[in-house]
């Protein structure tokens, strides 16, 4: 899968670089670099098409949308996964500290349960076990 | 009609009676499932639940037993992050402080890139929000179509030049040797007219430390263009055409 996104990865690149190429000539236009632009501009045309061929070798490739958000919101997306670490982290810590608060919980109740209702109790282990 | 209503409450009274968990008629007490009782009939032995797994469980004297929740799964109380492998993306997230700006994510782009995309109507939400048209075959242009592309020898109007201007690395600004002021040019390495790829010459440049000469050199020529070609310079014109050796020069 790293080969198809690599190859995109380098036809963005080289697109960018004709657009920028593009800039600096029209920038500081000159009549003999007339030429050169139109070629840049056959270039910019040649680029989108060789993007376009790309597309359907990254079909699969999910991208969660609140990356999205995050490039719009000019930050870099590596916070997202940043982020989404954190977040997981932190519920994975809160599911452990539930689970086992219900140990204790049950092993406590046992216990009381063992006292009040000793024969109940008995009945239960042996249904149980 | 009073008498009707006292009927039929009365009536309501004694159908509830035998139910009533104060009624003292019931050897067993109430109906609740909570209150524990003996189980003399022999009636509560299994426990049928039915649902996504039906089953059957002898449950003797209990009410509502189930069978218990299979262990073999994996669960919260695991280390997930060291069970799916990801503590080299933990600790490389988390030892480090990301920075924040789009940017430093991709430092090889040019141009102006820290900017909300919501701003100039850029956003990647837009693109999902109001599909593009495509479809179209994209066909290089014909001489025709390459006619209106045809421009004016000179710079940019001065409206435009701003967008032309990149902002100054952060890691060039530590090096006062790199301090440029020229103005409204893009501060970039320039491309000649015949077009030669300039992009990886550019990272190396980046990189590098120049000599003192060609620092020396560089001040010298900074100087003379101040002097009579500056575009800043206001007797200069702005409108002169610049070599391109001397573009590549300023850079």
């Amino acid at each position: 899968m790293a080969a198809p996104l690599e190859h995109l990865e380098t036809q963005l690149e080289m697109f960018i670089e004709n657009v920028r190429q593009i800039r600096i000539i029209v920038s500081d236009f000159q009549p003999q670099g007339q030429n050169v632009l139109n070629q840049k501009i056959q270039g910019l045309v040649t680029g989108l098409q060789e993007i376009d061929k790309l597309k359907s070798q990254v079909q699969d490739v999910h991208i969660p949308i609140e990356v999205f958000d995050y490039i719009d919101q000019d930050k870099n997306p590596n916070l997202y996964t940043k982020d989404c670490i954190e977040k997981a982290l932190m519920k994975n810590e809160e599911v452990k500290g539930k689970i086992d608060a219900y140990r204790k919980f049950k092993a406590n109740m046992l216990v009381e349960l063992q006292k009040t209702f000793p024969n109940e109790l008995t009945m239960y282990r042996a249904i149980r076990d | 009609m009073n008498n009707y209503n006292n009927m039929m409450m009365g009536e309501q009274y004694r159908k509830m009676d035998p139910y009533s968990p104060k009624s003292s008629s019931s050897p067993r007490g109430g109906r609740s499932p909570i209150v524990s009782r003996q189980d003399s009939s022999g009636t509560l032995k299994t426990t049928i639940s039915l649902g996504k797994n039906p089953s059957i469980v002898h449950s003797g004297p209990f009410y509502l037993m189930k069978e218990p929740p299979g262990e073999g799964e994996l669960t919260g109380a695991t280390n997930l992050m060291a069970h799916y492998g990801l503590e080299h993306s933990y600790s490389k997230f988390s030892g480090k402080k990301v920075k924040e700006q789009l940017s430093s994510f991709l430092p090889t782009l040019p141009g102006v890139i820290d900017g909300a995309g919501n701003m100039d109507n850029s956003s990647l939400r837009s693109i999902i929000e109001k599909p593009p048209i495509v479809g179209k075959e994209l066909l290089p242009l014909t001489s025709v179509q390459l006619a209106g592309f045809r421009l004016h020898p000179g710079p940019l109007p001065e409206q435009y030049r701003t967008l032309n201007t990149t902002p100054a690395r952060k890691h060039k600004n530590k090096h006062k040797k790199h301090k440029h002021k020229e103005g409204g040019l893009p501060q970039e390495p320039s491309l000649d007219p015949s077009g030669l790829d300039t992009h990886e010459k550019k990272h190396k440049k980046q990189k590098r430390h120049e000599d003192d000469k060609e620092r020396k050199k560089r001040k010298k020529e900074k100087k003379r263009k101040r002097q009579r070609h500056s575009p800043e310079h206001p007797g200069s014109g702005g409108g002169g055409i610049m070599l391109p050796q001397q573009q590549t020069q300023l850079f």
